[in-house]
């Protein structure tokens, strides 16, 4: 009962998300193409879909690590006792790494990494890192400061009060995060098609090539459902851990 | 901590300009070429000379400089050394790609390496960080207007015409300018779309949940597949409403652009409306009231001067965002710099890539900090 009402900020996305992935089946979309008046043509079979959406998954699932891991461990180097003066200097980053859209990271890495999974990586990583340090600070430092005390007195090292205190406490903002940082990286991984990388954004880019509006709608439909369901997901972990 | 970060960034930028090549000497336009180091022997051909060891003396002096003073002269004089570095570093990037070029074929080509955009890189961030540590009103614009016409004057003056980039500038000059308009009409659309959206959402006040939930939405849908599924349903209503196609507009081109773009920047401006409304306290604008303001009056005397700060802030976003998502504009076929940056990548020619991307990032800072500038000052004032 209690997980069910944990749950049940995810229905919407969740509902979002299957409704666009029945979008995406060749026959429906077929049928809202010939409904808008154009004639049909190749449609990709769900078998191709779903192995395109298997790689965009773990090309986003992959950069999403690699975010999570260096920009909360940053976090949490940035708000240690001492580091002071690195708050603002974090913001800065964070600004100026916002100025570089992932289109673009993408395009400067295409030369030096060549084309498919590698710049799209470094386009996710690049582009998420900040805004999930950012978070993580912005959720550490959330922590009321009563409750580190609480923890010194108690005797607790640095080290405990971090894990034991601080963390705990700052874990549901931290999943915000994090839910923002998979809906980027889920964007970036279709961006990525531009470089070559075999992803939902593949269809998309090639049917806006060559007009072919069915592959392009499968697509669009398809890549959207993804991100509802994986936002669904993030939900649901944060309505559980907050339970 | 503090006293660390300027040695830090001396020992960062002496890697980057010792540590990784600064130029790339290739056959032609298209093939990475061969790396280029400052140190002579360290690379496949030597060509710089005692310039570089200049830069890293400016620049260790700068960051001494900096460690020690805590005065405005003392950060004065290293602001100073460092714009004298990043002059230096330009000219003898430049100098050295003429060097290197002299005697090869025309097809050659010297770009800028790893080492070269760090250092640059580096140099422009320590700018910005004495600047802002000065806390001269001013300096940083100036500093970067300074920057830019300096790089402005040297390409005109030759001294960087060997560099790869100025090369496949003087190529295609006009194109650059014509898609930068292009590219800031684009955004500059966008944003007003979506303010006069935002404005009519705002008012719609009984579905603000509804609102709430539609424009979060958007977010969550990946920028490529709104606007490939624009284009679907554009061409579908221009079948159906075939007036529309002799009235100018297309399936592809700027409108499914503008609707893209406009859709994402939504979220920032309508929660930045609401927040600045409800920004002013409940007791100002009961003596709002009682002082007898209309409803109007209060809107506009009261609670938009009071919110102005965050509408700024809303506004800077958007823009930001609005820049950005503009660079896939060109994906259906509306142009602007993403339109340089699709042509670098199909034909793997890293120069017209960074020709369509410096521009991007330059604009998207530029209008970052003049904007945050505008909201801080108004935010003070307010």
């Amino acid at each position: 009962m209690n997980v069910r009402r944990a749950l049940r900020p995810a229905l919407g996305a969740l509902v979002a998300g299957l409704v666009l992935a029945a979008l995406s089946h060749p026959a429906i979309a077929s049928a809202i193409v010939a409904g808008l008046g154009d004639v049909p043509r190749r449609a990709l079979t769900p078998g191709y879909l779903a192995a395109l959406a298997l790689q965009h998954l773990i090309l986003a699932a992959t950069g999403l690590a690699l975010v999570a891991t260096a920009g909360i461990g940053l976090g949490i180097l940035a708000t240690r006792p001492g580091a002071g003066s690195l708050r603002g200097g974090v913001d800065t980053l964070a600004a100026a790494a916002q100025a570089v859209p992932p289109v673009v990271v993408v395009a400067l890495a295409l030369p030096v990494l060549g084309f498919g999974g590698p710049p799209t990586l470094l386009a996710l990583v690049f582009y998420g890192i900040m805004p999930t340090l950012r978070g993580t600070v912005g959720a550490l430092e959330a922590v009321p400061a009563e409750a580190r005390e609480a923890a010194t007195a108690l005797g607790l090292t640095a080290r405990q009060t971090l894990t034991r205190i601080e963390l705990p406490l700052a874990v549901p903002a931290i999943v915000e995060t994090l839910r923002t940082a998979l809906a980027l990286a889920v964007a970036v991984a279709a961006v990525g098609a531009l470089a070559g990388a075999a992803t939902l954004g593949t269809p998309i880019v090639a049917g806006l090539q060559n007009q072919n509006t069915v592959p392009m709608l499968q697509g669009a439909a398809a890549t959207a459902a993804l991100a509802f369901l994986c936002d669904a997901a993030m939900v649901a972990v944060a309505g559980v851990l907050r339970r | 901590m503090a006293r660390l970060v300027p040695l830090l960034f001396a020992i960062a930028f002496l890697g980057a300009v010792y540590g990784l090549p600064l130029l790339r000497l290739a056959k032609n336009r298209l093939v990475v070429g061969e790396p280029v180091y400052a140190l002579d022997g360290a690379g496949i051909v030597a060509g710089f000379g005692p310039e570089i060891e200049a830069v890293s003396a400016l620049v260790l002096g700068a960051a001494l400089l900096a460690r020690a003073g805590r005065t405005r002269v003392g950060l004065g004089a290293a602001t100073a050394l460092l714009a004298l570095a990043l002059a230096l570093l330009v000219l003898a990037l430049g100098n050295t790609a003429e060097d290197l070029l002299a005697g090869e074929p025309p097809a050659a080509r010297a770009g800028l390496a790893a080492g070269a955009w760090a250092g640059l890189a580096l140099l422009a961030g320590g700018l910005a960080h004495l600047s802002g540590r000065m806390a001269v009103p001013g300096l940083g614009a100036g500093l970067a207007v300074a920057v830019l016409t300096f790089v402005g004057v040297a390409y005109a003056a030759g001294a960087l015409g060997s560099l790869s980039l100025a090369v496949e500038f003087a190529a295609r000059g006009p194109a650059v300018g014509g898609a930068l308009v292009r590219h800031l009409l684009l955004s500059g659309g966008a944003v007003l779309m979506a303010v006069c959206g935002a404005v009519l959402l705002s008012l719609w006040r009984r579905g603000q949940g509804l609102v709430a939930i539609l424009v979060g939405g958007i977010q969550v849908v990946p920028a490529v597949a709104l606007l490939g599924a624009l284009v679907a349903l554009a061409s579908g209503l221009l079948r159906a409403v075939p007036s529309l196609r002799e009235a100018g507009f297309s399936a592809l081109g700027p409108a499914p652009a503008l609707v893209g773009i406009a859709a994402y920047l939504l979220l920032p401006l309508w929660r930045g409306l609401a927040l600045a409304l409800a920004a002013p306290d409940p007791a100002t604008l009961d003596a709002a009231e009682a002082l007898g303001l209309t409803p109007r009056k209060i809107l506009f005397e009261v609670r938009l001067p009071i919110g102005a700060g965050i509408l700024i802030g809303a506004l800077r976003v958007a823009c930001v965002q609005a820049i950005g998502l503009a660079t896939l504009g060109a994906l259906v076929g509306a142009g602007g710099l993403g339109g340089i940056v699709f042509d670098g990548m199909a034909q793997f020619a890293p120069d017209l890539i960074l020709l369509g991307a410096i521009p991007i990032v330059v604009l998207s800072l530029a209008v970052e900090r003049a904007l945050s500038r505008v909201e801080d000052r108004v935010r003070r004032t307010a």
